[in-house]
């Protein structure tokens, strides 16, 4: 089995990137590449789905930091979904919980881009 | 002396180390063996005492630890080695990791502040911050004209 495998779809104008397996620094260039395709196509409604994700290093969130400002600037957003438990340990220890919107089902991430209270409006 | 263990061949040789209280591992310095190491650290976790959630804390410090000496002691020189050594006592799980890179010190070590980080994201440095969140000490020595990282986990 693969270490990482990314699958890339849309639903309802929301962007969905769903990594399966682990990013750290052996996979991250990967991962880094799907998210930065993404933006260069101007797709700023991201959302990170991370059901079968079973872990990521500080490689994989700075992947994640390298293109949230520029997001952000063109209206959008980039959430977390579905977290596991030590994947979710991961982004709170180091903050990242403040930084970005979580949510436990994709349902209710896709949801939030719909909403009419800013910046998050898709 | 080089091994290259399977996760199968891994929790075999696992079962039998806790008599001897050592395991060690040497992997060449190259981004590839990363999930061999964090797994062999997440399954001795669980079989020294370590519940899932905080053995998955364990590999993932053991992936951070490992990715700066591949990548800063090493700067990605594949033909070096990282020495990976385990030592088990009934009140603790010890993680060594022994390189001959550019090492750190302990003093030489600054944790971002989480907070601060929060107000103004960067990249880099979070890796320590981890390391540091995850294990009980982390601690960086050079001995001998070698580096060592040492991470501890209480158990009980």
């Amino acid at each position: 089995m693969a270490d990482l495998s990314i699958q890339v779809r849309e639903l309802d104008g929301v962007s969905i990137i769903e990594p399966s397996g682990f990013i750290n620094a052996h996979t991250v260039r990967q991962f880094e590449t799907a998210l930065e395709g993404l933006v260069k196509e101007e797709h700023y409604n991201i959302l990170l789905q991370c059901i079968n994700l079973n872990y990521i290093s500080s490689a994989g969130l700075g992947a994640i930091m390298g293109q949230i400002e520029v997001v952000r600037e063109n209206g959008g957003d980039i959430v977390l979904s579905n977290l596991q438990e030590n994947v979710f340990a991961i982004f709170d220890t180091l903050g990242f919980t403040q930084l970005y919107k979580v949510f436990d089902i994709e349902a209710d991430a896709i949801l939030s881009f719909n909403k009419p209270d800013g910046q998050e409006v898709g | 002396m080089l091994f290259c263990l399977s996760i199968n061949q891994m929790g075999k040789k696992l079962a039998r180390i806790f008599d001897s209280g050592n395991f060690r591992l040497v992997i060449p310095s190259q981004t590839r063996y990363l999930n061999l190491v964090t797994n062999l650290a997440k399954r001795a976790s669980v079989a020294a005492g370590l519940s899932d959630s905080d053995a998955a804390k364990v590999s993932i410090a053991v992936d951070e630890a490992v990715t700066n000496i591949i990548l800063h002691a090493y700067q990605n020189d594949p033909e070096k080695s990282v020495e990976v050594e385990l030592r088990f006592s009934p009140s603790s799980m010890e993680i060594h990791l022994l390189h001959t890179g550019q090492g750190l010190r302990d003093d030489q070590v600054r944790l971002p502040d989480p907070n601060e980080y929060v107000k103004h994201p960067r990249k880099g440095g979070l890796g320590l911050l981890l390391m540091s969140r995850f294990m009980d000490e982390v601690r960086f020595m050079e001995y001998g004209g070698r580096s060592e990282c040492c991470m501890i986990k209480h158990l009980g």
